[in-house]
């Protein structure tokens, strides 16, 4: 706990200064006088491009501040979007933010060699042209700083985007001064002389300038209270640099007229203007204006170039982990403590298309933008795809405004602005795209594990969607080897009990080529501490290891593979939660005097707890369990589908006949048959013998129940287990059948359409 | 832990807190205490922090870094501790370990490398040697990596 709060030192200026030191870079820089002159001139209005490309940027911002407090990992959007919609969307999101960062940096490194070409002649070299040569210069040097770590503090990159603020303030108020509306208007064709038309291309070559504020996102887990600085400090540094870059383009067109405006160093050439020439005796005002202002490109082109590099590598290490890129690439250099390899590879790529692409600074910042558009698109989807399917885990502290409107808002925004790009930068990132799926067909498909919110959504609701979506989910999903089939955690506590929890758990995770996780709970008393129950652990350890290995040699019985594990806790139930959460187990079996062993204690979290099931659980009421026949009584819902999947792996496994119960209301006995036999066929159990019954519930399970050998009774309603637990539960009947139960209840959650439509 | 908090200051090696890298560092760094013999180890791992800017790594692999020296240093003292401390400054870090965890002395392995490196990356050898509060020894390079 208190390391997870030492390893967060960024505050809220800290996390600013990161998002508006990314951002403010080339494209402000650099673009004004490009898209000013683009296509034939789109004039002063390029003003209101950048203004769509700040309020874009802000419904993304929206998202990437509720998806970044719901999961502070390293690794942003890439993490997001192959948490939610899985690894092949996954691979196109890590592919684009780190191909979309490469593009990025050696787009701002050409800024950097546009703005170095005012200072210092720069020779070229056949096949590169100056400016090249100044960012192939610039990028060597941004990579070596990487490489070996050499950093500056936290104060200085504060100084650094302050001074940065400072200059770009001065240059406005004087700027402001020199400001002519005939200037900025009185051209020819007025304020839009290429027509309203050019907004939105303008928006797309100029989008560039706002990549950055997601950044912040990918250093989550370093900021303090993430939960209020995070949205705080994107969507406070995307406001701030909407309205610096508004006014400094307005200021820069007011000064030059844009035919005029320098398609290299713009900022540096209306300096030179806006400033007189001497204040008083200081002469040679207005070209040290342009001087600093051309510092103040390098300064802020080299931030962005700086903090681009190192967050590629985060992007890898968080592709890594989920094994879509070799961990090869995220090792670290055993002298620098850096992610050396992936520095070296992202900064091969940023040389290369410097060297390739580097003459036309349009590709590369078109390249950039189209890139991260992509993944700000699944992102939002992704954010959908969260909520909808109501995972537990999904608790994030700012949540969008106006929502499902605003993630669709920003779905299609960032589509739509992919549109206005040329057909090249289109077809490169389409190119690019099939390249990401391929990759993830042909190298990570096999390695990864995590299947994603999205396609568990799916595909644990088979029986409820056509075919064909099932399928393309099965298609995609991955088959790494993690992912051989679901875990089946068993709690074992009581020798006695455990061989028939094994039984149940081999059973399943046979069926569904699953495997299965023994796991024996320790509980130390609270007055212990962990440390001196694991010095005297030597008979708590024959005891564990006992117990464990009885429960291996169970399982032998079931070709599946078993794993076993002893967890000492202060907790008791709490800990299996926990268990099941770190294990990723997607059912747990558990004895029902397991359930008890938290005593009365903390019962207000304890069933906030059950409430929150992390998985599927069995709770098993009985000790012995020699299985012939079993009865399951439903009414429908979803625990009783894990009913029906239990009775099927038994019965395909240990070979038993199920019955299926349905009590109906006298007189009713005909629907009652009809909904029986039609959930019978949709659950697979189309061989079981039905039972219709009129009289009420319980009774009527508990008279029946004393035939058979199990009853596999599925929680009518949510929180089965939070009242097991309280021991709240009149389930008298059952409780005092002799006949073994077993108590399934799975973590209801809304369907995706019914959230989105309203249905119930 | 309840060992040693009655070193009599006089046993050097009574509590000794060992700073490591990375595995291979840590594997090494062991090694070379071990002939030794101290009574009691405590394994640190400082994960550099940036303090105003992000780190060199994410802390998933600062943290995945320190359990793998914590590991290669128990191949050697099976009843080692483990410490991880987050800091920029990394010999400051160290001596506030020690303090912490009451150690008799600082062990510690230079990593070598050129001057200009060392210049770059900070040295860490001199800082610890000119600002100790507590005995350092600094280990002899044994040369057991393959």
């Amino acid at each position: 706990m208190s390391d997870e709060e030492l390893a967060k030192d960024l505050g809220l200026v800290s996390a600013m200064t990161i998002g508006i030191g990314t951002m403010i870079g080339a494209g402000i820089f650099v673009l004004p006088g490009v898209a000013v002159n683009a296509d034939g001139g789109a004039g002063p209005i390029v003003v209101v491009s950048f203004v769509v490309g700040g309020v874009i940027a802000m419904v993304n911002a929206l998202s990437v501040s509720e998806l970044g407090t719901a999961m502070p990992k390293a690794g942003g959007g890439y993490y997001y979007i192959n948490k939610s919609l899985g690894p092949m969307f996954g691979s196109i999101a890590g592919m684009g933010d780190w191909m979309g960062l490469a593009f990025a940096s050696a787009f701002y490194c050409i800024g950097f060699g546009q703005y170095l070409a005012v200072f210092v002649g720069l020779p070229t070299i056949p096949g590169l042209n100056a400016i090249q040569v100044g960012a192939l210069v610039a990028g060597a040097i941004f990579i070596g700083v990487n490489y070996i770590g050499a950093k500056e503090t936290g104060g200085i990159q504060t100084v650094i985007v302050g001074l940065l603020l400072s200059i770009l303030a001065v240059f406005a108020v004087a700027g402001f001064f020199s400001f002519d509306y005939a200037t900025l208007a009185g051209n020819e064709g007025g304020l839009a002389p290429g027509g309203y038309g050019a907004i939105l291309p303008g928006t797309a070559l100029v989008f560039v300038s706002f990549l950055g504020y997601a950044k912040i996102a990918t250093v989550a887990e370093e900021l303090k209270n993430p939960g209020r600085n995070l949205p705080i400090a994107i969507i406070g540094s995307v406001g701030i640099v909407t309205v610096i870059y508004a006014v400094l383009v307005t200021t820069m067109l007011g000064v030059v007229p844009w035919p005029e405006l320098s398609q290299d160093a713009p900022v540096a050439q209306a300096a030179r203007v806006a400033f007189p020439e001497s204040i008083g005796p200081l002469t040679g005002v207005a070209g040290a204006a342009a001087a600093v202002m051309t510092v103040g490109a390098l300064l802020a082109t080299a931030s962005s170039a700086n903090a681009s590099i190192l967050a590629s590598a985060r992007i890898n290490f968080a592709m890594g982990r989920d094994k879509i890129v070799t961990n090869w690439l995220n090792e670290i250099h055993p002298n620098y403590a850096t992610p050396y390899r992936s520095i070296l590879v992202t900064g091969g790529l940023i040389v290369v298309f410097i060297a390739l692409l580097g003459r036309d600074i349009e590709i590369l910042s078109k390249a950039a933008s189209v890139l991260h558009l992509i993944v700000y698109a699944l992102m939002n989807v992704g954010l959908i795809v969260f909520r909808e399917a109501d995972v537990p885990e999904y608790d994030p502290d700012f949540t969008v405004p106006f929502y499902p409107l605003t993630p669709i808002l920003g779905a299609v925004l960032s589509l739509g602005l992919v549109a206005f790009m040329d057909g090249i930068e289109i077809a490169l990132s389409g190119a690019f795209v099939v390249a990401a799926v391929a990759w993830y067909f042909v190298y990570a498909r096999d390695k990864t594990d995590n299947q994603g919110v999205l396609s568990e959504h799916i595909r644990s609701r088979e029986a409820e969607l056509p075919d064909q979506v099932v399928g393309a989910a099965d298609a995609v999903a991955p088959n790494g080897s993690g992912d051989d089939g679901p875990t089946i955690m068993v709690a074992v506590s009581n020798p006695r009990t455990e061989s028939a929890l094994i039984t149940l758990a081999g059973a399943i995770a046979q069926h569904e080529g699953g495997r299965v996780l023994a796991t024996h709970i320790v509980t130390v008393p609270d007055q212990t501490s962990l440390e001196t129950a694991a010095e005297n652990r030597s008979g708590l350890d024959q005891s564990s290891e006992e117990l464990l290995a009885a429960a291996a040699s169970d399982a032998e019985a079931f070709d599946v593979p078993i794993e076993t594990k002893t967890i000492l806790s202060h907790r008791g139930i709490e800990e299996v939660f926990d268990a099941a959460r770190s294990n990723d187990a997607d059912t747990v079996v558990m004895g029902y005097g397991g359930t008890r062993f938290a005593g009365g204690r903390v019962e207000g979290s304890l069933d906030e707890l059950a409430h929150d099931l992390p998985c599927d659980f069995l709770v098993l009421d009985g000790q012995q369990l020699d299985l012939s026949d079993v009865l399951v009584p439903t009414a429908g819902g979803p625990s009783s589908d894990l009913s029906a999947e239990v009775a099927k792996a038994l019965r395909d496994t240990v070979g038993i006949d199920v019955s299926l119960l349905y009590v109906a209301d006298s007189g009713e006995e005909e629907s009652g048959r009809e909904f029986l036999s039609g959930w019978a066929d949709g659950h697979g159990l189309d061989d079981a013998t039905l039972r219709i019954e009129t009289g009420d519930v319980e009774e009527t399970i508990g008279r029946l129940g004393e035939e058979y050998d199990l009853v596999i009774v599925g929680a009518t309603e949510r929180g089965l287990l939070s009242r097991i637990v309280r021991g709240s539960l009149a389930f008298e009947t059952i409780e005092t059948l002799d006949t073994p139960v077993l108590l399934s209840e799975r973590p209801s959650s809304r369907s995706l359409w019914e959230r989105l439509f309203g249905g119930r | 832990m309840t060992s040693s908090d009655e070193t009599d200051g006089q046993d050097l090696l009574g509590h000794v807190l060992l700073p490591v890298a990375h595995e291979e560092d840590a594997l090494a760094t062991a090694r070379a205490l071990e002939p030794y013999d101290p009574e009691h180890v405590t394994a640190l791992h400082v994960v550099e922090k940036g303090e105003g800017v992000p780190d060199k790594t994410p802390v998933e692999q600062s943290e995945e870094l320190a359990a793998e020296s914590y590991a290669a240093v128990r191949t050697v003292f099976p009843d080692a501790d483990d410490h991880t401390a987050y800091a920029r400054d990394i010999v400051g870090a160290i001596f506030d370990a020690a303090d912490e965890v009451d150690a008799s002395a600082v062990a510690y392995r230079s990593r070598g490398g050129n001057r200009l490196m060392q210049f770059l990356s900070g040295d860490i050898s001199l800082k610890m040697v000119t600002n100790a509060p507590l005995p350092v020894i600094s280990l002899p390079q044994v040369d057991d990596e393959e």
